[in-house]
């Protein structure tokens, strides 16, 4: 690919990366519609160390080619402002499949179209596809920092960079430590002889029904990596062969063990010292609630459910967005760097608490499935038979709910009946349940449970601002 | 006083108070939204001007750009106000495939380009509007360059919609998008040839009229130079047209670049002969039918090809149609709509029922008990006959290898079964069973009703088989009562002699034993009991019960004189595979013939001597008589009970598969049932619990449609409802309540409606019967909560689709537990030195330990029992028991 590719004029600034293990990455670009050249790339970052394959290689000219090729046709966007839309291209043509963010900004005084691309080889399209939703996500918080820093007319470059890199380092930690598609009992605790062989009976189910009550994301913590791992994958057995490829194992040898927003099971290491630093900013960042799971300890804790998850998130994102609205200088920014935040906004920290509901779904399942013979494929089918009726109960839920309210159009004041038609009177199964309705329909918690916070949460704010 | 009222009027915005914004407040453009409660899960977007998704085709128009061709479905109602001019210019503003077609740098010829689609996913946020783009180019000759861009776009206003089913999307399109070029390079092909012929022709109309001038005005005559270079440009332009035509021949030996591209066609050796046939680079199929589309066009007549060719916005260019072999493009067309149809709809319920095919898919143990048969070759599409990467899976059984890593030995599975059966294997035939053969008359089903009432029961074993011409009936009891005492294996496997039979439409009736209350056993003659017993209709008794519409639960009484309802552990207790077997078809041939009943292992002198009744007389299981009959006995009854009224054999469509919609649509019936119906839940129990329901009435109508309604909780209701004869008017026999669970039983004032009536109160200790002229339910009692969670009459749910999706959760869930209880291995193995009570006891205590009453426990053995015969005889036997089996417990007359 490399070869033959005539040098850019002018020189297009370019940062390469260094990252640990083979990157999948080819390139990440960002160019703009320039209202006299048309579109021209300004940045490209791109991994330092390569992959075995080195015909894999973008040389400057492909990527800017490619980059340049994100903008065509956007002379005739009309989104509203702000609004960030996203391409994807699969270019055979190329061998390369293109992920772009395309929004408006203001580069020299000037209203532009910009756009955000990363490059990866064709081939990996099947590793990156499940991992979409993670890099657009963080791509789009990161644009709209660099939306700000655009319209102050400070250094975007460098607040690109701060969310690049991760990205980065989070395809190539997946491209070696990610969940596989299909996970063996075998290489669980659910393979064990009898339940509490190798994990605590109610730790296991407690952690389990955590797990699901907040969407299938968790952070399994501890200090030996093969008692983190199989806790890992014995999480990964309830979710979809999609979430596990979005699920990481914890890196042994690795130093860079750190958490990843977006992702659904991650382990990760203690350091030498048996303690373990909460990246307060990322566990807020992710689009779900967090279970957090420390295997030394058995312990379970667990972020609020989802209305309230997307609540304090929003809340933490309009405060950073605020500071770097008021900083007076680009020294001041810093992802981290909430000193400049509205006055009145405190987070809070205490974010993780104990597993207060209690369900009958996982702890009779638990019970159930070591009955069963281990070492055969008894207890996956079984498995099967529980994530079928989770399924079934969450879409059972979902049409009850869309029929309650007409798709909607009404507000949803019939908890008590749902709970009693549809067996979900206890608040743990319903937790569950709804949890898991929620991945298929977005917003379902603040629009079932959503006002009454609100009110709770003005009413307290109102209380303590009197 | 003033009040605030009055300072609000003040605060109004007006020219002297002008509000500035605060410059260290966040702008909103740079915000993002606090509060989202307010948001409608359920809106996409608000933006979009169309109503559903659809099939976009557009085309780069050399002539007027960008343009839309057509739209699938097509239906302007669709589109709405959704501007597809403007869309068509959005989405094909780009070159994606950057192709190069023309006259390459060095070459004299031009070059075609086999260039490989892309795929892109973009949006429209201020229309609302996402779309996956497949851009595609066909090869013209008219055409500029020879390639005219296309592209398919699937066009939804979920944006998540398009990236999650992206693969899905690329999958089906590139299918479409092969076919499209398969067709389009065969035509290009052809209109080469035929302009090589023009040419051919051209050049020998020259070459004629050239040594024509040379003759005429000589060599260097201006007209012999200018007819010369004429003739050089034909034979220059002949040159180019052969090697556009070795060039599109050698494109199935080209290098493809994309790795997921869809491998369409097989291809075909050159021939040399006929180069449009070699070109045909096609799928057998279609091969076959575009070869004889060739053969019946016209032979082609070469025509005069003028020196200047028309201007480029002269001509007309053409039609998508004319640039693709018509077959080609009509399956193309049928590939578009298939993707349309498929991916019609929400998200949340394309990738739910994604979900849930996938998790059924490893549960093929027990997903014939209330999953409807998957159709994967209706999901593959019309394009899967071409489709070499998915190979057609359904059609062959589902395997249980998965299940099973051991074989499962003769020992652990002998001891499991306690009564007596007596086998039926009906006539397993591909399709919907036939009904009511037109051989057989009216009177010889009557006759056979009647012969049946004058049955022997007086012999032991005496068995008086259907058809004995091919009737083979076997005793098989390997195991095993309650008590150490009565509690003995038999093994008959003895064939009665045919000529035992004394006409062929005699009845096959069996003997039971009973256990008084005192526990010894004692025989007695089943069916003269019953029609003794059930001689005074049940509907006549005095001591019904009244049952409250607010709740039918708790409803003690008692009203025939049957034994009292013993606990489920003496009934079917023992219906569990011990070991982890295998699938019939992967054990070893030698053993198959142990498991399958009525195989002829079985008769081996080894087994029967071990077993054989006479050794152990007193071991007959006191409470469940199993009976089982031959294949042919079983359809001679089937055909004899059936008229020409009854040929649809269930409620739903008939010769065609059960689908889930249709179970969806049952669902609105089931949900009127259980609200009008207060013994809703006692009726769901008999199917549950494997009692034949029979649904009677006057109006076909009212019964048919309680069928229906009642049908989804019918386990292993087959592949085409096998189990259920919606509508029924002709007495029926005992070896229909083995193939049908629900029977829907016309009541009539004539002759043949006191036969029904007779046939009914004769079976009726084995039936329950919903009488829907009287409203009255009769049929053993029912206590526990499964069934209330299912059917309770207050339930609040609005649609019959949300209610068939919450009974599927609650079936999923009692399969579940079925597969639980069945494969539960510990639990059916006997400990040292316990007897076969001790298990049983066992057995109990474990499903009352999984919350399971006496009756729910009935529930989950008849699952198991189900499961168990599927597992050992295999997915190809069908939908019918091979065992008939009779629980003798009280039944309850139940009435709103």
């Amino acid at each position: 690919m490399s070869a033959g590719c005539p040098p850019q004029s002018p020189a297009v600034a370019k940062t390469e990366v260094a990252v640990d293990g083979p990157c999948p990455m080819l390139a990440a670009t960002f160019a703009y519609w320039d209202n006299i050249l048309g579109p021209r790339v300004r940045h490209i970052w791109a991994p330092k160390e390569q992959g075995p394959d080195a015909s894999l290689l973008l040389c400057d000219g492909e990527v800017t080619f490619l980059a340049n090729h994100t903008l065509n046709g956007e002379i005739l966007r009309s989104a509203e402002s702000g609004a960030v839309d996203v391409k994807f291209f699969v270019l055979a043509e190329k061998g390369v499949l293109i992920v772009s963010l395309i929004f408006d900004g203001e580069l020299k005084g000037d209203k532009n179209t910009c756009a955000l691309s990363i490059i990866l080889p064709q081939a990996e399209l099947g590793f990156y596809l499940p991992l979409h939703n993670v890099c657009v996500e963080r791509l789009k918080h990161i644009i709209r920092k660099a939306r700000i820093c655009m319209q102050k007319g400070y250094n975007i470059i460098s607040v690109l960079t701060s969310e690049i890199i991760p990205i980065m380092e989070l395809l190539s930690s997946m491209k070696t430590h990610s969940v596989p598609e299909e996970v063996d009992i075998k290489d669980t605790v659910l393979n064990d002889d009898d339940i509490g062989d190798s994990c605590h009976e109610d730790f296991l189910k407690k952690a389990i029904s955590s797990h699901l009550q907040t969407c299938g994301c968790s952070m399994v913590v501890g200090s030996n990596p093969e008692k983190v791992n199989k806790m890992v994958l014995t999480l990964c057995l309830f979710l979809t062969p999609t979430e596990r490829k979005c699920s990481r194992l914890c890196q042994a040898q690795s130093s860079s063990c750190r958490y990843d927003s977006g992702l659904f099971v991650q382990g990760l290491l203690k350091d030498a010292t048996g303690s373990f630093v909460l990246p307060y900013r990322q566990v807020l960042y992710a689009p779900y609630p967090t279970t957090h799971i420390d295997v030394d300890i058995n312990t379970v804790k667990q972020m609020p459910p989802c209305h309230e998850h997307t609540y304090h998130q929003r809340r933490y994102q309009q405060a950073e967005l605020s500071a770097l609205w008021r900083a007076a200088s680009e020294d001041l920014l810093g992802p981290d760097n909430l000193t400049l935040a509205h006055d009145s906004f405190t987070p809070d920290l205490n974010i993780f608490q104990d597993v207060m509901h209690k369900d009958t779904l996982v702890r009779s399942f638990i019970d159930e499935v070591f009955l069963l013979k281990p070492g055969l494929q008894l207890r996956t089918v079984y498995l099967s038979h529980f994530l079928l009726l989770l399924h079934r109960k969450a879409l059972t839920l979902l049409r009850y709910i869309e029929d309650e309210t007409q798709k909607g159009k009404k507000p949803f004041r019939s908890l008590r009946n749902l709970k009693t038609d549809l067996d979900l009177t206890v608040e743990g199964d319903l937790n569950i349940v709804m949890a898991l309705a929620e991945k298929l329909r977005a917003g379902l918690h603040s629009f079932v449970f959503g006002k009454s916070f609100y009110t709770s949460v003005q009413e307290r704010d109102l209380l303590t601002n009197f | 006083m003033i009040g605030s009222p009055d300072v609000v009027a003040f605060t109004k915005e007006d020219d002297f108070g002008e509000i500035y914004p605060d410059p260290c407040v966040l702008p909103d453009e740079f915000s993002v939204p606090l509060f989202s409660h307010a948001a409608n899960p359920w809106t996409k977007t608000t933006y979009a001007k169309f109503s559903k998704d659809f099939i976009l085709i557009s085309e780069f128009s050399e002539q007027v750009g960008p343009q839309p061709l057509l739209t699938i479905p097509d239906d302007s109602k669709v589109c709405g106000t959704f501007d597809l001019n403007y869309f068509s210019l959005r989405i094909m503003s780009v070159d994606y495939q950057a192709s190069f077609v023309g006259h390459p740098p060095g070459s004299s010829y031009p070059k075609l380009n086999f260039v490989e689609d892309s795929k892109v996913v973009l949006g429209d946020s201020k229309e609302g509007a996402f779309a996956y783009v497949h851009h595609l180019t066909l090869y013209d000759l008219e055409a500029r360059g020879f390639v005219r861009p296309f592209c398919m776009a699937y066009i939804s206003a979920d944006e998540r919609k398009i990236m999650q089913q992206f693969q899905r999307l690329s999958f089906e399109f590139s299918k479409a998008s092969e076919c499209l070029k398969s067709g389009n390079r065969k035509a290009f092909a052809n209109e080469l040839l035929k302009k090589l012929k023009d040419l051919e022709y051209t050049r020998s109309v020259l070459h004629k009229e050239t040594e024509l001038q040379k003759i005429n005005n000589g060599c260097y005559s201006t007209q012999a130079i200018e007819k010369a270079n004429e003739l050089a440009n034909v034979e220059k332009s002949m040159y180019e047209h052969r090697d556009l035509l070795r060039q599109i021949t050698s494109y199935p030996s080209r290098k493809r670049k994309d790795p997921e591209c869809v491998v369409f066609e097989p291809e075909k050796p050159t021939d040399t002969r006929d180069v449009d046939l070699a070109l045909t680079s096609i799928s057998s199929d279609l091969e076959v039918r575009a070869a004889e589309e060739a053969e019946r066009k016209p032979t082609y007549t070469p025509q005069l090809i003028k020196a200047k060719s028309a201007k480029c916005f002269d001509k007309r260019l053409k039609t998508l149609e004319e640039l693709c072999e018509s077959t080609f493009y009509h399956h193309t067309m049928d590939q578009l709509k298939f993707i349309e149809k498929s991916f019609r709809g929400d998200l949340c319920y394309i990738y739910t029922s994604q979900i849930d095919r996938a998790l059924v898919r490893q549960q093929k143990m027990t997903s014939f008990l209330f999953e409807e048969e998957e159709d994967i070759w209706q999901d593959m599409g019309p394009m899967k006959q071409f489709d070499t990467a998915c190979p057609p899976m359904a059609s062959q059984p589902p395997s249980v290898s998965d299940v099973s890593a051991e074989p499962m030995s003769l020992d652990s599975y002998s001891s499991c079964v306690d009564t007596i059966q007596i086998k039926m294997e009906p006539d397993f035939t591909e399709g919907p069973p036939e009904s009511s053969p037109s051989e057989f008359t009216q009177e010889t089903s009557e006759e056979a009703a009647d012969t049946e009432t004058k049955g022997s029961f007086s012999s032991d074993h005496s068995i008086e088989p259907i058809s004995p011409g091919n009737l083979h009936m076997q005793y098989q009891n390997t195991v095993v009562g309650t008590s150490a005492e009565d509690c003995t294996t038999i093994a008959d496997s003895a064939f009665l002699d045919p000529c035992v039979a004394d006409s062929s439409d005699a009845l096959y009736e069996s003997h039971s034993v009973e256990r008084g209350t005192d526990g010894v056993v004692n025989t007695f003659p089943l069916l003269e009991n019953d029609m003794a017993m059930n001689a005074a209709v049940v509907y006549q008794t005095g001591s019904i019960v009244q049952v409250d519409t607010a709740c039918c639960m708790g409803q003690e009484g008692f009203i025939s004189d049957e034994p009292s309802a013993k606990p489920p552990q003496d009934g079917c207790g023992d219906t569990v595979v011990k070991q982890e077997p295998l699938p019939l078809l992967q054990r070893d041939l030698a053993l198959q013939g142990d498991y399958v009943l009525g195989e002829p292992a079985l008769e081996s002198p080894a087994a029967a001597a071990l077993s054989l009744p006479e050794l152990q007389p007193h071991t007959l299981s006191e409470e469940i008589a199993r009976i089982s009959v031959e294949d042919a006995s079983d359809t001679t009854s089937y055909m004899s009970t059936s008229t020409s009224s009854d040929r649809a054999p269930s409620p739903f469509c008939h010769g065609n598969p059960v689908t889930l919609k249709q179970k969806k649509r049952a669902g609105q019936s089931a949900l009127r049932f259980i609200r009008q119906y207060p013994f809703a839940q006692q009726a769901i129990f008999c199917l549950l619990s494997g009692r034949t329901l029979v649904v009677l009435g006057v109006d076909e109508g009212t019964v048919r449609k309680l069928v229906n309604a009642l049908s989804i909780f019918v386990p292993n209701l087959g592949r085409y409802g096998e189990t259920v004869q919606p509508w029924l008017s002709t007495p029926f026999q005992l070896t229909d309540l083995q193939r049908w669970k629900l029977i829907g039983l016309q009541r009539m004032a004539s002759p043949m409606g006191s036969s029904i009536l007779n046939s009914l109160s004769r079976y009726s200790r084995y039936l329950g019967i919903l009488d829907t002229d009287n409203k009255t339910m009769r049929c053993p009692p029912y206590k526990g909560t499964v069934l209330g969670h299912m059917a309770d009459h207050r339930t609040q749910i609005k649609r019959g689709s949300t209610y068939f999706l919450h009974v599927q959760s609650t079936l999923t869930q009692l399969a579940a537990k079925a597969f639980l209880f069945t494969f539960c291995h510990h639990l059916h193995l006997p400990l040292e030195a316990e007897d076969e009570e001790c298990v049983v006891t066992r057995r109990t205590s474990f499903l009352h330990h999984l919350g399971f009453t006496d009756e729910e426990s009935k529930m989950v053995l008849f699952l198991g029992e189900l499961i168990k015969q599927h597992y050992i005889q295999g997915p190809s036997k069908g939908t019918s028991q091979s065992v008939l089996r009779f629980n003798y417990t009280t039944s309850y007359l139940y009435k709103i």
